[in-house]
């Protein structure tokens, strides 16, 4: 049984000398899946460029895109917004199919920052977090849940988890809060 | 804990994103209905079960999503490639030609 | 009680005494010392008792590698350690120590009677013994060998420790902080290169903690040290002591285990015990270096018997004499330097016995120099002394033969029988090794993966060679990895090169027969049991290995897998290479269960996945159970309900009015695109062209082999979009299957599909108030039977939320699924619980739903089917599209077998007695009087008992099931035979009324 974390209340989960965990404010999210033939067309209706390599970032105002697989998109929107994505794909379904679905309540997203943050994350992520530039992010795994890790900062990070796994994380990252403060 | 590269995110990484899916180029008929019994049993259940290089599926299950082939010596546990689902199988020869040198270099 | 220590000598903290016990005794170390150094300073050489023969035995090294200083250690409650080995474990103010394997004191032991017959425990005495006859098994063997078997004793309590574990991604891993690694360490470090640099021991040096005469580049050994550390430290190396490298896999993958508190007395309360290391390394660089071989002559494990590196180790390191006099008995040329320092140190040598007819010539001139009597070409042939050696007696070997004895009296042997490169890493890599005529050992061959082996590790001798292997080594990585290392030139003064020579058991004038000449010490191994297994037959290095248990203890045959392979290849007459090295497995060092769990205990044993209204069941008391990762409510009990009452209460409640189920774990799958119903009609065997949007149909999937893997009720929002319901325990493998289809079958057809388990709370209303309940809270939606009829969808508001609203039922009541973004999942839970006050509004848990949903006849995928039940078997074959041309499964479904008579099919059961609930899982029979083994034809898939149809109900697979109606079944159980009738699967409302209200 893991212990009791409230979703729905933002704010600091953990902090020790090491490293801060803050569960975010809710944003917008949407998976976006698309092929080859509509990446252009959808670029154009949302007024940024999808891009094309597993892990890369882009940013237009308030809407973030991460390119998650080679026809899986990511978007985080504010939540005022989430209404002219959606009408903004609906405009080009017809040319370029594809499909837009709202996973805003989907998962959480906690940031991770602090002298420690990468040492943090090798608790229960193991890539080579080296090799994740910053202003790029990857879906991978932590503890045996799936997360996307965004680097944001060399020592700031979002992990974006499914709400139902979590506590399970935010545990582990606060013992490790602890842990890694007492080396 | 193995190394498998990625052939969609271009990357090398834990095995443990990975879920392992059966052997490879196993096509699904067209129209199934148009087969004998055997012909349908041998789809179904008949694999190679190699000792050695086999050719055989992956997902990066905690990745890019994407299911790919692979082809990894079942003695070593060594992977000789990985490739796009879709894309022909690669010749062997000149896979495990190339796997001698690297080890040679050892 | 004598004083061994060495004023101002060794590493240990001389202004600093340490109070520790010792089978309840109070000892007085240092800070700094090991249990082992600490009791051989205060003349303690009694550690412990042998595992088989319970012979008293005290340390033979100085390291991880020891065989006989195995003591439970006790750090607190529930803290206790079992085989602790006394020469690693670090002391400090109130540590506990208590010695093993003796009853009922150390020094009088009763087990030692073992070893007056040890005539009757020799190799392969399991197998000769317990044979027969079987009737003893039981009774006498079983007790008698679990009694015996096992070293220590396990701990009884509750582990109140905690452990965790790191991935640790580095260029270089370096194995080993003597002189080779902390060189190979800065060749890479000066390249930029990340490396780590591990070492079991509480501080890096290795062999220079214990040879600090040696001066490199000018400097004295340890000034060196200091400066060395502090270099690599500045260079970002990462050093880790009390960190062992238990084991080598694939790809540069190695696990490390780190202690980290075992050596405190007050760890800080957020600092593991333990750590896991998972590494991966670009290159690896093994600088283990050797392990010193015993001789093997009887008595050779007498307490005071030990290693003479071990010795050396003891008073340099450590500032302690092993004795005050020695007998230093030696086939290499190392041991002369350990008789030379103890002499120095003030121990009387009474000898240096070298089995060697001419050591070298420098040393000979060197021991005389000081005084010590020279006896080379000797075998050593026996030892005298109770609990402590006394004596050693020793004889000229001429012309092979073993002339006259003499005895040397002494507190101490030290023998060195040579050197083994430590190869157990290497060998977890299946790297292949050769064997080297002229050192008699093996060395590393073939590598399979990127490593390195550097120093004593490959066979090369001396803190030069060491230092300039390493330095080579480490850059060779560097270069491997693209890199240019600095290489600095090494000048070592007082260096000590030597070489040996490897023997099997030593000659002796005496019956060998007789001989107690140990192998392997801690499993009480002599070299005349791996003789007589090669005399009874056993050919292969693995069978003698089996046959004697050589090597087979927790050191995994560190100190006698040499010593075990010269004598059985001269047993069997054939070269050591022929005979070959049994396998070395990891972990290299024992490793607890605790390092291996890391995080995972307790709380966060695993991943417990909770809906947003689990906090909300929490509160008002329900019982959970798991349902794959996810905890469900099970019943709701009222004060003083059993399980039974409360989850009768809540069938009532639903049907009699109104229930509410939290049913947000079912999987929810998104399907859109272009060819989104094409899919449906691929994937699923129900046909999907004509299911109008806003219309829901519940779908049965199958495998391509034609067995069910999954349903669930699936509605169409438009043309272009459906929405998935999964069964709890499938969505995720749903899922995968049909992403696989997709990118691999069909990666033409423009459809997508997005996980949306977690974006609803799905909140289940039924009963014939569900949509009294509800009404008030919709906008949008005209909820009238007429407007929105059983198995329809639609968007709308709930309660101001936004919402998908399914009607549907699963309990055979009018029902509504209401889905909320997952945050709103509890409010609107609190508002639609508040409201149904006025029709008593009942929560129920999954027993509830199981129940409910089997009176009506609906089948749990899992439950009811087991994986090889097609959808005719489970009474599904309206689902089955037999137009469409082909959906996975179809062709699967036509298989002879699956179409043949006969099959298992699925029923209802009703006990004849109407009260007997029948044990799910229980095997059904047609006849309860044939013979046993009965015939079984079928199994109890589902039962409980039904508050509706007013007696027990069940389900169950049988053959032939569906042209059996109304026979008489049996189910044998323990108490006796339960007859039951077959019926069909609807037990309430079968013309489905209920369902239109």
């Amino acid at each position: 049984m893991t212990a009791h974390i409230n979703l729905s209340q933002a704010g600091v989960l953990a902090k020790s000398l090491a490293a801060s965990v803050t569960l975010l404010e809710p944003v917008a999210r949407f998976s976006l899946r698309t092929g080859a033939a509509g990446q252009a067309k959808l670029s154009a209706a949302l007024g940024l460029t999808l891009p094309t390599k597993v892990g890369q970032r882009t940013q237009a105002g308030q809407t973030e895109v991460l390119c998650l697989g080679p026809d899986e998109w990511m978007l985080h929107t504010s939540e005022s917004l989430a209404g002219t994505i959606l009408q903004a794909c609906e405009s080009v379904y017809a040319d370029a199919p594809h499909s837009l679905t709202e996973i805003s309540d989907r998962e959480v997203t906690v940031r991770i920052e602090g002298p420690k943050a990468s040492e943090l994350l090798t608790l229960g992520c193991p890539r080579d977090l080296d090799k994740l530039p910053v202003g790029e992010a990857r879906r991978t795994v932590f503890d045996g849940a799936t997360i996307i890790l965004w680097r944001d900062a060399a020592e700031t990070y979002r992990i974006d988890v499914w709400r139902s796994f979590a506590p399970h994380l935010i545990s582990l990252l606060q013992t490790g809060c602890g842990e890694l403060a007492a080396e | 804990m193995l190394l498998i590269r990625c052939p969609y995110c271009e990357e090398t990484l834990p095995e443990m994103e990975f879920t392992y899916a059966g052997e490879a180029h196993i096509v699904r008929p067209e129209n199934p209905s148009d087969m004998s019994d055997e012909a349908w049993r041998d789809f179904l259940f008949i694999r190679s079960n190699v000792k050695g290089p086999h050719f055989e599926r992956w997902r990066h299950s905690h990745g890019c999503a994407r299911f790919f082939n692979a082809v990894r010596d079942t003695v070593s546990d060594r992977f000789l490639t990985t490739y796009k689902a879709g894309e022909p199988r690669p010749d062997l020869a000149s896979l495990l030609s190339a796997a001698g040198q690297s080890e040679s270099e050892k | 009680m004598t004083n061994f220590r060495v004023p101002g000598r060794g590493r240990v903290q001389h202004g600093k005494p340490v109070t520790f016990t010792f089978d309840s005794k109070t000892f007085r170390g240092l800070e700094g010392d090991t249990v082992a150094s600490a009791l051989l300073a205060n003349g303690v050489h009694l550690m412990g008792r042998s595992f088989k023969y319970h012979r008293p035995r005290g340390p033979v090294s100085a390291g991880s590698e020891e065989p006989n200083a195995l003591v439970g250690t006790r750090r607190g409650k529930g803290q206790f350690e079992p085989n602790t080995r006394a020469t690693v474990q670090e002391i400090w103010n109130g540590l506990q120590v208590n010695s093993q394997n003796k009853y009922p004191s150390l020094k009088f032991d009763i087990g030692a009677v073992n070893d007056r017959a040890y005539m009757l425990f020799s190799a392969g005495f399991y197998y000769k013994t317990f044979m027969w006859p079987k009737s003893f098994w039981d009774k006498v063997y079983e007790p008698f060998i679990r009694s015996a078997a096992g070293l220590g004793v396990s701990p009884s309590e509750p582990d109140p420790d905690h452990y965790a574990s790191r991935y640790l991604h580095t260029d270089v891993l370096v194995v080993g902080a003597g002189p080779a690694g902390l060189a190979a360490a800065r060749s890479a470090a000066s390249a930029g290169l990340r490396v780590t640099l591990v070492d079991e021991n509480a501080e890096a040096g290795g062999t220079l903690l214990s040879e600090p005469q040696v001066e490199i580049n000018g400097q004295p050994a340890w000034t060196w040290l200091a400066s060395e550390l502090a270099e690599l430290e500045k260079l970002g190396v990462r050093i880790m002591t009390r960190t062992t490298a238990i084991g080598y896999y694939h790809q540069n993958m190695v696990g490390l285990c780190q202690k980290l508190t075992d050596h405190l007395k007050t760890p800080d309360a957020a600092t593991p015990r333990e750590r896991l290391w998972r590494v991966r390394a670009g290159q690896v660089i093994l600088a283990q270096g050797a392990l010193e071989k015993p001789l093997v002559f009887d008595g050779n494990d007498r307490p005071g018997v030990m290693l003479a590196g071990a010795a050396q180790t003891y008073l340099n390191r450590y500032g302690v004499r092993v004795g005050s006099r020695a007998v230093v008995a030696t086939s290499h040329d190392s041991a002369w330097y350990a008789a030379f320092d103890l002499a120095e140190a003030g121990t009387f040598v009474e000898a240096i016995v070298d089995t060697r007819q001419e050591p070298r010539s420098d040393l000979v001139t060197e021991a005389k120099r000081r005084g010590i009597t020279v006896l080379a070409g000797y075998t050593v042939t026996g030892t005298s002394g109770r609990l402590r050696v006394s004596s050693v007696r020793v004889n000229k070997v001429q012309n092979g033969k073993v002339l006259e004895a003499e005895t040397l009296t002494c507190d101490c042997l030290l023998m060195c029988g040579g050197w083994t490169p430590s190869l157990h890493l290497f060998s977890h890599t299946k790297g292949s090794l050769q064997w080297d005529p002229e050192a008699q050992t093996f060395l590393p061959d073939r590598k399979t993966e990127d490593c390195q082996i550097a120093g004593a590790g490959r066979g090369l001798w001396g803190i030069e060679a060491a230092l300039t292997d390493g330095r080579d080594m480490g850059a060779a990585c560097a270069k491997a990895l693209g890199k240019s290392p600095a290489v600095a030139s090494v000048s070592v003064g007082n260096d000590r090169p030597g070489t040996g020579v490897s023997h099997t058991e030593l000659p002796t004038d005496l019956n060998p027969g007789k001989a107690r000449a140990f192998v392997d010490y801690q499993n009480d191994v002599t070299a005349k049991d791996l003789r007589l297994a090669v005399r009874e037959g056993m050919r292969s290095i693995e069978h003698v290995k089996r046959y004697t248990t050589n090597g087979m203890a927790t050191d995994q045959g560190k100190m006698s897998n040499i010593n075990g392979l010269n004598i059985a290849a001269d047993a069997l007459g054939k070269p050591q290479p022929q005979v070959g090295l049994t396998t070395f497995r990891p972990p290299y060092t024992p490793t607890t269960f605790g390092a291996l769990a890391g995080y995972h205990r307790g709380d966060h044993f695993e991943v417990t996945r909770k809906t947003p209204i689990d906090g909300w069941a929490e509160a008002h008391g329900a019982v959970f159970e798991p349902v794959s990762q996810w905890r469900r409510a099970w019943y709701f009990p009222k004060p003083g309900e059993d399980m039974e009452e409360a989850v009768s209460r809540e069938c009532r409640a639903t049907r009699a009015s109104l229930g509410i189920f939290d049913a947000s774990t079912l999987g929810k799958i998104e399907v859109v695109g272009p060819d989104a119903v094409e899919f449906m009609n691929r994937m699923y065997t129900n046909p999907w062209t004509k299911l109008a949007p806003g219309r829901t149909r519940y779908g049965l999937l199958l495998g391509d082999d034609g067995f069910i893997r999954d349903d669930g009720v699936i509605g169409r929002l438009t043309n272009d979009r459906f929405h998935i319901t999964t069964t709890t325990g499938g969505a995720a493998r749903v899922l995968n299957m049909m992403e696989d289809y997709l990118q691999t079958e069909w990666p033409d057809l423009k459809v997508w599909l997005t996980s949306t388990t977690e974006q609803w709370s799905t909140i289940a209303l039924n009963g014939p108030n569900a949509r009294n309940l509800l009404e008030p809270f919709v906008e949008g939606l005209d909820l009238s039977d007429e407007a929105f009829p059983h198995m329809s969808i639609a968007e709308c508001t709930v309660a101001g939320f936004p919402s998908r609203l399914f009607r549907v039922s699963f309990t055979g009541e009018l029902g509504f699924e209401v889905n909320v973004p997952a945050r709103y999942g509890r409010a609107l839970w609190e508002k639609l619980f508040e409201a149904g006050q006025k029709y008593d509004i009942c929560p129920y848990g999954t027993e509830t739903m199981h129940v409910l949903r089997a009176e009506k006849g609906y089948i749990i995928v899992g439950q009811d089917t087991d994986g090889t039940v097609t959808p005719y078997d489970a009474g599904q074959g309206w689902a089955v599209g037999k137009t469409k041309p082909d959906f996975v499964g179809k062709r699967g479904l036509a298989r002879p077998d699956l179409a043949a008579e006969g099959r298992k099919q699925l029923v209802g059961l009703l006990t004849k007695d109407g009260k007997t609930k029948l044990e799910e899982g229980a095997q059904i029979v047609f006849d309860p009087n044939q013979p046993i083994p009965m015939k079984m034809v079928g199994h109890v898939t589902s039962s409980y008992h039904s508050v509706a149809a007013g007696r027990p109900i069940a389900m169950a697979l049988v053959e032939g099931g569906y042209s059996r109606m109304g026979e008489t079944v049996y189910i044998p159980m323990p108490f006796g035979t339960v007859e039951a009738t077959i019926t069909g699967t609807v037990f309430y409302d079968p013309e489905g009324e209920r369902l239109k209200l």
